[in-house]
C-alpha cells in the first residue's frame, strides 16, 4: 500500500505519466480513465516502454518544468510534496491542449494537401471499413491485385488521418489501384476519411463489438462504418457477419465463405498447412489457416476479375496469400511445438473462428488468453461466450491471465462441463514464458490476443 | 500454502555455465510455470560465494558479464540446523526455511555428492541421486569397478593417478600400448565430456594425458569401441519404478563432445541426435534392460542417463558412463516422449519426498548406556 503510494514519487513518475498520454494516444479521456485505475506506477511500463518521439520528449519536458514550479509555487514544502504528482497528472493536460492547438492548423494543412494529392491520382481507390477483418482484406488483395496491376497499401495500421496522410506522401503516382483501411473510433471517422480519399469501391469486412466502449452502442458502429456507403453507389459486405449483413443495402453485393450471389464455394477444406476450395470452376489454395477466409478470398476474387485479371492471375495471387503476422500465423518452435499466433485478433468474432479452427485440428492443444479489452457492457457476455465455445470445442488446456474479464471464461467454461485442464497465471508474459515448459512435441498452442499496459 | 523450494547452480566446476541453463531450463522455469512453489534460487559462483536474488530466477540475470551483476548485499548463509535455512543479508531480512531443494549443479562440489551430504547433514527433501551414487557415479573409475563387480560389460581401461603419471610414466605408457588403438583419456571426475581426447597413437598420449591432468588428479584411458553408435537413456525414478526415455542416438560424426552436448540442435546447426534411435528393437531393449540394471547398481534415484557405446557389427553393448544430473534433465528427450518440462520438474519433485519419507522409518540412532558406563568407570 505504502510502497504504491510511493510510487509517483519515484525518478521515472514523469515519464509514466507521459508514457500514459502516449499510449492512449494522447486522448484525454482514455488517458484520465487509466490514470484512476494505477495504483502502482512503478508498474505502468510493462509491455511496452515511452518512445521518444518528439511530442513524448516535449511532454517530458513541460511535466519536468511541472514538478519544479510546483514546488516554486507552493511555500510549503510538505505540501508541495504531497500535492506534486497530482499537479502534475492533471497540469500535464495543459500543455498537451497547448500543442494540439498548434498542431491543428498544420495537421488541416496536410490533409487538404493529402486531399488534393489524392484527387489528382489516376489511380482506383478501394476504401476497407469495418470493426475486424481490415487488414486480412487489405494483405490479400494486395498480393491477388499485384498479380495484374501496380498496387499500393500502407504497410502497417496507418488508417487515421495522419495516417493515410503520410502514406499518401509516400505514392509515387504511377500506382493504377491504392487500397485504404479506414478505422474507426467515434462516430464521423469513417465520413472524414472518405472526404479524404473519395473511394472508388468499397468493402465492409464486419461489424462487431470492437470499441464498443467507445460507441456506446453497436447501432453507432453499425452506422459509423455504413458511413462508407454515403461515397458509394454500392459495398462489398461480408455477409458472415450477421451485424454488417443486417445493415447491407439492396445494392450491396454480398460475400461470404459460402461464395457470392449464385457463384457457390464447393469443397473447402482447412487445416495447419492452409485452406484450399473450388470457386467459379477453378480451384484455389491458400496458406492460410480456417475456412473463415474463404470470404475474403471469394471477394477479392470477384474484385480482381472486375479489374480485368485473369483466372490464372488470380489463382496465382490467391496462392501467394499466407498468414500475418500475429494473426492465426503458425510456427513450429524447435522442440515440434505448433504455436499459433492470433494475438492481434482480439474482437470476438476472431475468437469465434479461431476457436472454430482450433475445434477441428488433431493434437493436444492449449489455448492461451487474457480475454478481451473494450467490450463495454457486453463484457461478461462475450466472455462466458468465450468459455463456452472453448468447452464445447474440447480444448484439452485452457491458459487465463488473471484479469477483471478472465473469471467470466472461467465461469463459462463451468457452466459448460469443462473437461481440460485450466491454468492460471499473473501475466500474459509469465504465461508465454511457461509454453516451453507445459508442452510436449506435436502440442498445438493459439495465443489469442494480447492486452496493451492501460488494460488491467 | 506455497512450499519453498531452493534451485541450487553454478559452483566451482568445469560445467559451472552448463548449471545455470539446467537451474533455468527446465527446472526454475517450469516451477514458476507450476505456480506452487516460492522459488529461491542460490547461485555459487566460481569462487564458491553463495548469493541469492529473486531476479535471479531470471536466465537474462545470467547473461552476458553477469559476474559484475553479483552484488555484496545478495551474499547469503546457510544455516543447516535441523533443516535448512537462508539467511539473507540486511538487519531486516526475514530468514526463510527452505522445504525441498532442488540440486542443479554439474560436476565438482555438486553433483560429486559434496552438495548431497550438505543436504542430508540438514535433513530436508531433494531432488536427484542421493551422496552414494553422485559419488560414485562422478568417478568413472570406481563407476566400472561397481558395475564390473555385476558382470555389466564395459570397455576395457586403465587409470593411474597425478604422482602414478609422474613416477612410474614409462610403465603405464607400457600398459596403455597394449590396447586396442585408438584410444580415449578423459579425466576421472569431470562430466560434459570436458578435456577428453581420443588419441591415434603415442605421439598424441602424452600430450592428451597433460589436458586431463589439468583437470582432475585421476585420469582414465579406454579402448575405442569401432562401428560405434553411441547412445544414452535418461531414466527417472525411485527403486523398481523406473520411467524410462527414448533411446537417444548421437548423430556427431565424432565422439559426443562440450559443443555437440550443448551448443549444437540450435538455430544455427543441425540437431545432432535421434530419439528414439532408430536402431533394431533388440538393441533397444538390451540398452532398456541394461540402463535399468546399471541405475539400481549404482544406487541411483530420482534421475539419472546412463550411455552406452554398441558395436553396430557384432551388437555388443557397453555401459559406458553415469550421469547423476544430465544437462537441463535432458528435457528434450523426456518431451519427445510425452513429459513436459512440468510434469518432469513435478515427478522429480514427488520422487525427492518420496525417497525423504521412506529415509525417515530408518533408525539412524541407537541406544546405548555406553556414556554412562564411561562416567561410571570415572568415578571407580
Amino acid at each position: 500500500m505504502i510502497k504504491r503510494f510511493l510510487s509517483r514519487y519515484s525518478f521515472s513518475y514523469p515519464r509514466t505519466i507521459v508514457y500514459m498520454l502516449q499510449s492512449s494516444e494522447y486522448n484525454i479521456h482514455d488517458y484520465l480513465s487509466w490514470y484512476f485505475k494505477v495504483s502502482d506506477f512503478k508498474k505502468v511500463e510493462v509491455r511496452k516502454k515511452f518512445s521518444k518521439t518528439a511530442k513524448g520528449l516535449l511532454l517530458l519536458v513541460c511535466a519536468w518544468v511541472i514538478v519544479i514550479l510546483s514546488f516554486i509555487l507552493i511555500d510549503n514544502l510538505l505540501l508541495a510534496l504531497l500535492l506534486f504528482p497530482y499537479i502534475l497528472a492533471y497540469g500535464i493536460i495543459i500543455p498537451l491542449l497547448l500543442i494540439k492547438l498548434i498542431q491543428l492548423p498544420i495537421e488541416h494543412y496536410l490533409l487538404f494537401k493529402t486531399k488534393t494529392k489524392i484527387k489528382n491520382h489516376k489511380a482506383f481507390k478501394i476504401a476497407i471499413a469495418g470493426s475486424f477483418g481490415k487488414t486480412t482484406m487489405r494483405e490479400i488483395l494486395k498480393t491477388v491485385l499485384s498479380e495484374g496491376k501496380i498496387v499500393s497499401a500502407p504497410k502497417d495500421s496507418y488508417n487515421t488521418p495522419l495516417g493515410i496522410s503520410k502514406f499518401v506522401e509516400g505514392l509515387s503516382g504511377d500506382e493504377e489501384i491504392i487500397i485504404f483501411e479506414l478505422g474507426e473510433y467515434y462516430p464521423g471517422d469513417i465520413r472524414q476519411l472518405c472526404d479524404i480519399i473519395n473511394p472508388n469501391m468499397g468493402i465492409i469486412t464486419g461489424i462487431n463489438e470492437a470499441h464498443l466502449k467507445r460507441f456506446k452502442t453497436i447501432d453507432n458502429t453499425v452506422k459509423t462504418i455504413y458511413e462508407l456507403g454515403e461515397y458509394l453507389d454500392f459495398l462489398y459486405v461480408n455477409g458472415d457477419s450477421p451485424l454488417a449483413l443486417d445493415s447491407a443495402r439492396k445494392t450491396d453485393i454480398i460475400y461470404s465463405s459460402s461464395g457470392m450471389g449464385t457463384n457457390l464455394v464447393l469443397d473447402a477444406k482447412t487445416d495447419l498447412n492452409g485452406l484450399s476450395f473450388k470457386f467459379r470452376n477453378s480451384d484455389f489454395k491458400s496458406k492460410l489457416l480456417g475456412v473463415h477466409q474463404i470470404g475474403p478470398l471469394v471477394c477479392a476474387i470477384e474484385i480482381a476479375l472486375s479489374l480485368g485479371l485473369s483466372m490464372e492471375q488470380i489463382q496465382k495471387g490467391i496462392a501467394k496469400t499466407k498468414p500475418f503476422s500475429h494473426r492465426l500465423e503458425p510456427k513450429t518452435d524447435s522442440s515440434g511445438v505448433i504455436i499459433i499466433d492470433d494475438s492481434y485478433n482480439g474482437n470476438p468474432d476472431g475468437v469465434r473462428v479461431a476457436i472454430d479452427f482450433l475445434k477441428n485440428i488433431s493434437g493436444r492443444r492449449f489455448y492461451i488468453t487474457p480475454g478481451l479489452v473494450e467490450m463495454g457492457a457486453k463484457t461478461k457476455e462475450v466472455h462466458l461466450e468465450i468459455g463456452k465455445m472453448l468447452a464445447l470445442a474440447g480444448i484439452e488446456h485452457v491458459v487465463l491471465i488473471r484479469n477483471s474479464v478472465t473469471s467470466y471464461i472461467e465461469e463459462g467454461l463451468k457452466d459448460n462441463d469443462f473437461k481440460g485442464e485450466l491454468i492460471w497465471f499473473d501475466s500474459a508474459l509469465e504465461a508465454y514464458n511457461s509454453i516451453p515448459s507445459i508442452t510436449i512435441s506435436g502440442d498445438i498452442v493459439l495465443l489469442q490476443n494480447d492486452w496493451p499496459d492501460q488494460y488491467l | 500454502m506455497k512450499k519453498n523450494i531452493a534451485v541450487i547452480f553454478g559452483g566451482r566446476s568445469a560445467e559451472h555455465d552448463v548449471s545455470i541453463i539446467t537451474a533455468h531450463i527446465p527446472i526454475i522455469q517450469s516451477l514458476l510455470a507450476i505456480g506452487s512453489f516460492n522459488v529461491y534460487p542460490i547461485y555459487i559462483s566460481k569462487q564458491g560465494i553463495w548469493y541469492s536474488n529473486q531476479a535471479m530466477k531470471s536466465m537474462d540475470y545470467f547473461k552476458g558479464d553477469f559476474e559484475k551483476r553479483l552484488n555484496e548485499k545478495d551474499i547469503v548463509n546457510l544455516s543447516i540446523n535441523n533443516g535448512l535455512t537462508i539467511l539473507f543479508s540486511g538487519i531486516f531480512a526475514k530468514p526463510v526455511k527452505i522445504d525441498i531443494a532442488f540440486p542443479a549443479m554439474h560436476g565438482t562440489f555438486g553433483e560429486d555428492g559434496s552438495l548431497m551430504g550438505l543436504l542430508r547433514l540438514a535433513s530436508i527433501p531433494f531432488v536427484g541421486c542421493d551422496l552414494f551414487a553422485s559419488a560414485v557415479a562422478m568417478d568413472k573409475v570406481l563407476t566400472k569397478q561397481v558395475l564390473l563387480a555385476e558382470d555389466i560389460n564395459i570397455v576395457p581401461y586403465t587409470w593411474f593417478t597425478k604422482s602414478d603419471w609422474e613416477n612410474n610414466k614409462s610403465y603405464i605408457v607400457g600398459k596403455i600400448n597394449k590396447f586396442n588403438w585408438p584410444l580415449f583419456v578423459k579425466p576421472v571426475h569431470l562430466g560434459s565430456s570436458i578435456a577428453i581426447t581420443q588419441v591415434k597413437d603415442v605421439s598424441q598420449l602424452n600430450n592428451a594425458i597433460e589436458v586431463a591432468l589439468h583437470y582432475d588428479d585421476k585420469v582414465l584411458v579406454e579402448e575405442s569401441i569401432p562401428n560405434l553408435i553411441e547412445v544414452t537413456l535418461p531414466i527417472m525414478g525411485n527403486n523398481d519404478d523406473l520411467v524410462l526415455a527414448g533411446v537417444e542416438r548421437t548423430l556427431a560424426n565424432k565422439f559426443f563432445d562440450f559443443e555437440s552436448k550443448y551448443l549444437s540442435g540450435t538455430k544455427d546447426k543441425p540437431q545432432a541426435t535421434e530419439i528414439p534411435a532408430n536402431i533394431n528393437k533388440d538393441l533397444i531393449d538390451q540398452v532398456n534392460d541394461l540402463g535399468k540394471r546399471t541405475y539400481k547398481t549404482l544406487g541411483c534415484s530420482g534421475i539419472a542417463r546412463v550411455d552406452f557405446l554398441i558395436n553396430s557389427v557384432n551388437n555388443k553393448i557397453y555401459v559406458n558412463e553415469v550421469n547423476t544430473l544430465p544437462g537441463s534433465l535432458y528435457h528434450h528427450n523426456w518431451k519427445k516422449m510425452g513429459i513436459s518440462n512440468v510434469d518432469l520438474v513435478s515427478k522429480l519433485i514427488l520422487l525427492a519426498e518420496e525417497r525423504f519419507d521412506s529415509q525417515k522409518d530408518i533408525t539412524y540412532t541407537f541406544k546405548s548406556d555406553i556414556l554412562s558406563k564411561i562416567n561410571r568407570g570415572n568415578k571407580s
